[in-house]
């Protein structure tokens, strides 16, 4: 088989699958395949390497896994004390209590079964894409990636102070993002 | 008294904490007896944990446009 078919091969079976698990792991789409036409690139020139006791989908997602990693800490490659603004201080009050205006209200769902409907999960796209980069990257990373705390502050280049704060805020802002725009639509 | 008890900033704080397994005990302590008392916290809790149980299962189905599809293709045979 010549390998110019091959390569053709491989991006009509595996893109759509590639692209959509990165396009929901970084803020947006064009950036998306950037990752994906990097990770078939880095497996093309690697494919001599390739063992075939993985099966190819696996390896091919190992390499854009950490071809989205990458993309993260490209972004603080010197240690960098967390900056992005606040956008939580209005959450609470002086005694740090709930504001009316932002406090969780009731859902009126069972929480404990899974949820069915599609509307869910793009509004929980749309929410995450309207996180801080900051925010969006150690949630994604903790609650997609499964990377520990230590990894996510050695990739990110911050304190684990920091990421406690952020991983706050990230979720303040999701909850209140999806009551806005599922609950309440 | 006033040592334990906590405001509803802290207690959002804390509820991560716990969530991921990095709570000490002092502070699980003042963070159960906060949610003993505080229904908003409470639903806090519950709402993000449901949240995130729900990240992984997307069901978003994106799709690469043919015209990036031949410009990898290109690249792929061009490299």
């Amino acid at each position: 088989m010549k390998p110019s078919l091959q390569a053709e091969e491989w991006v009509d079976k595996y893109g759509d699958l590639l692209y959509n698990y990165t396009v929901q792991r970084v803020s947006d789409k064009g950036l998306a395949e950037d990752i994906v036409q990097d990770t078939f690139l880095s497996a093309w020139k690697a494919r001599e390497t390739y063992k075939s006791d993985a099966s190819e989908k696996t390896w091919l997602f190992a390499i854009c896994k950490n071809k989205i990693i990458d993309h993260y800490r490209k972004k603080s490659s010197s240690p960098i004390q967390y900056a992005e603004a606040d956008n939580t201080s209005n959450f609470f009050d002086e005694a740090e209590h709930w504001t009316r205006e932002d406090q969780p209200n009731e859902w009126g769902i069972n929480y404990q079964q899974p949820v069915e409907t599609k509307e869910f999960y793009s509004i929980l796209e749309y929410c995450k894409k309207k996180l801080q980069d900051m925010q969006r990257n150690v949630f994604v990373m903790k609650y997609m990636e499964d990377l520990s705390a230590e990894e996510i502050c050695k990739v990110l280049n911050i304190s684990s102070s920091n990421y406690w704060v952020i991983i706050h805020r990230a979720k303040l802002q999701l909850r209140k993002c999806i009551e806005l725009n599922w609950i309440n639509s | 008294m006033s040592l334990l008890n906590i405001s509803c900033k802290k207690a959002t704080y804390l509820v991560s904490k716990k969530e991921q397994g990095r709570i000490n005990l002092f502070d699980r302590i003042t963070l159960r007896m906060h949610l003993g008392i505080c229904s908003l916290c409470r639903r806090f809790e519950q709402q993000t944990g449901f949240i995130i149980k729900n990240t992984k299962h997307t069901h978003t189905e994106e799709k690469l446009s043919e015209e990036v599809k031949e410009r990898i293709k290109e690249a792929l045979e061009s490299s």
